[in-house]
């Protein structure tokens, strides 16, 4: 999901004057500035290992710490003061580029940052998050839910959610920090780095996987897409105007594809907004299911699970942090069998093959630009759809993300007096990743507010994503992971 | 556009029918990617994942 736009749905307070900077380079940036500060451990400098980390746990005294031991002396407390003072700085100097409000965003971000990371405490909860039987153990419990200490992911959708249905008033004054699509980048950014070093382990497998992701592409934009074109038009009635972002929604990648085809095919832009909205609330339901219907039915094919979340989600946020739920469970299983697979390939997956999908958003929209201003609408004079528009669609993050990947995989590969150092310098930036995943997840829940779509009157609209997702989308992706990535396992810790 | 006017659009749009550039926009879609994806499928099975 990404866009040079703005994309985040329902949201409607601007500064009235234009950024200079839009949310996908911010989010290059800011990630950049987090991978190389962690690089300077590479040169004996731990310049993040203040990053505040939170253990499985029963005590609370013990649930929160410091990334790195030299910084212990901080304690867990001041681990989380120390990480909020420079999330808050850092994030509020982007915002003010965005021309956003800045003492809102601050006041707003506060209450975002609290509640987001308390449901991470709270999803850490030994009885919640406790997975094989020596943690039980070592606890002394009986029993947990076995959600790993990703389901604090979950917390925090739930409570995002809560706020969005029973206190409209509230979310809406949050508003000003609910930036998932920012968030979620940001978190791309940084994984493009803990990918190459999981890659660099096991270089062919990767190299595999990557030539596989190129199905997804063909799956999303040309099966996907005109059988939910079709749905909408012919079996719904839905205009042209409507169906064809309608279409991208539901099968790309979510709002910043039903915002590009809007663009190319001069929608009006209630149009792209309205599939925005809907495409995030149907991403939290998915999240809420696909994950455990994963670990459930996919453990024993962890790579399968991984493909299918990345297809069947449509939103980056929710379907790269559902990436990373489903390997938590997944592992978390395997590991209750006797199996520890080594972590970061199933997220790797989810990430790859929506990373692929994003690349070509802006090359699906010319070409539907094309189509509609040159035969389907083609009164409107000089409105010709440009190839430049390629370019400005395209999601620049991902540029981030190749950079951060091809960086780690040289240091990992290239550079032999880095590669011991490599893994805990990438660790520490991975910290920040988790906690952009929970803000991510915080935000989308804050952006669902179900009474509100339904007052809008979009239950038609609804009814073909429903239709779509659950009757052919979701399905057709299990298959075509299936067909592609059965039988790969990730490597086996040793 | 108001909301009940985005309703009563949504829900009473006249029908637009399927042109033959969409027509062939889908048939042309669909059938390139399935092609694609026998192709690529073939192209798995020659070459199995390296380990």
């Amino acid at each position: 999901m990404s866009s040079t736009t703005d994309t985040t749905p329902l949201v409607v307070t601007r500064a009235p004057s234009s950024p200079w900077i839009n949310d996908d380079w911010l989010a290059v940036w800011i990630g950049l500035l987090i991978f190389l500060a962690s690089l300077a451990w590479l040169y004996g400098y731990d310049v993040l290992g203040w990053v505040v980390t939170t253990s499985v746990w029963i005590d609370p005294n013990a649930a929160l710490g410091t990334v790195s031991k030299a910084y212990a002396d901080l304690g867990g407390p001041g681990a989380l003061v120390a990480t909020y003072l420079a999330l808050v700085g850092v994030l509020t100097i982007g915002v003010a580029a965005l021309r956003a409000n800045i003492l809102r965003f601050v006041a707003a971000f506060t209450v975002v940052f609290v509640i987001a990371y308390a449901s991470w405490i709270v999803g850490s909860y030994a009885q919640v998050a406790a997975v094989t039987p020596a943690d039980l153990q070592k606890f002394g419990i009986p029993w947990s839910l076995r959600l790993t200490n990703e389901g604090g992911y979950i917390v925090a959708l739930i409570a995002g959610l809560i706020i969005a249905n029973v206190f409209p008033r509230f979310a809406e004054w949050l508003k000003e920090a609910t930036r998932p699509e920012l968030y979620i980048k940001i978190a791309i950014v940084i994984l493009g780095a803990f990918v190459a070093v999981t890659a660099a382990g096991r270089l062919n497998l990767a190299t595999t996987l990557i030539v596989r992701g190129v199905a997804a592409i063909i799956e999303a934009y040309l099966i996907y897409w005109s059988v939910v074109y079709f749905v909408a038009r012919k079996w719904f009635g839905f205009t042209r105007e409507w169906a064809a972002p309608l279409a991208s929604g539901i099968s790309i990648c979510g709002v910043s594809a039903a915002i590009a085809t809007g663009g190319a095919i001069r929608a009006r832009p209630i149009v792209p907004v309205l599939v925005s909205s809907l495409v995030v609330v149907f991403a939290v339901v998915e999240v809420l299911i696909l994950p455990f219907l994963a670990q459930s039915f996919l453990w024993q094919q962890p790579l399968v699970a991984g493909a299918w979340i990345g297809l069947a989600v449509k939103t980056d946020g929710a379907a790269v942090a559902g990436g990373g739920i489903t390997e938590s469970l997944i592992l978390a299983r395997s590991a209750s069998e006797g199996i520890h697979y080594q972590p970061g390939w199933i997220l790797g997956t989810t990430t790859t093959i929506k990373v692929f999908i994003d690349i070509f958003i802006g090359v699906w929209a010319f070409i539907l630009g094309t189509i509609w201003t040159s035969y389907i609408n083609p009164t409107i004079a000089g409105d010709k759809t440009k190839i430049i528009e390629i370019w400005e669609r395209f999601p620049k993050f991902v540029l981030g993300f190749i950079l951060t990947f091809a960086v780690g995989l040289y240091l990992a590969l290239g550079a032999p007096q880095f590669a011991s150092k490599l893994p805990l310098a990438v660790a520490e930036a991975n910290t920040f990743r988790v906690i952009f995943f929970i803000l991510t997840f915080f935000s989308i829940g804050v952006l669902s507010n179900f009474r509100k779509l339904w007052q809008e009157g979009i239950g038609k609209l609804a009814a073909v994503y429903l239709v779509s997702l659950f009757g052919f989308v979701i399905w057709v992706g299990l298959l075509i992971s299936w067909l592609f990535f059965h039988g790969i396992k990730p490597p086996v810790v040793s | 556009m108001s909301e009940p006017d985005l309703r009563n659009e949504l829900g009473h749009a006249p029908t637009e029918p399927l042109l033959p550039i969409e027509k062939k926009l889908i048939g042309w879609s669909l059938g390139i990617g399935l092609v694609l994806l026998v192709i690529l499928l073939l192209i798995n099975q020659l070459f199995p994942v390296a380990s």
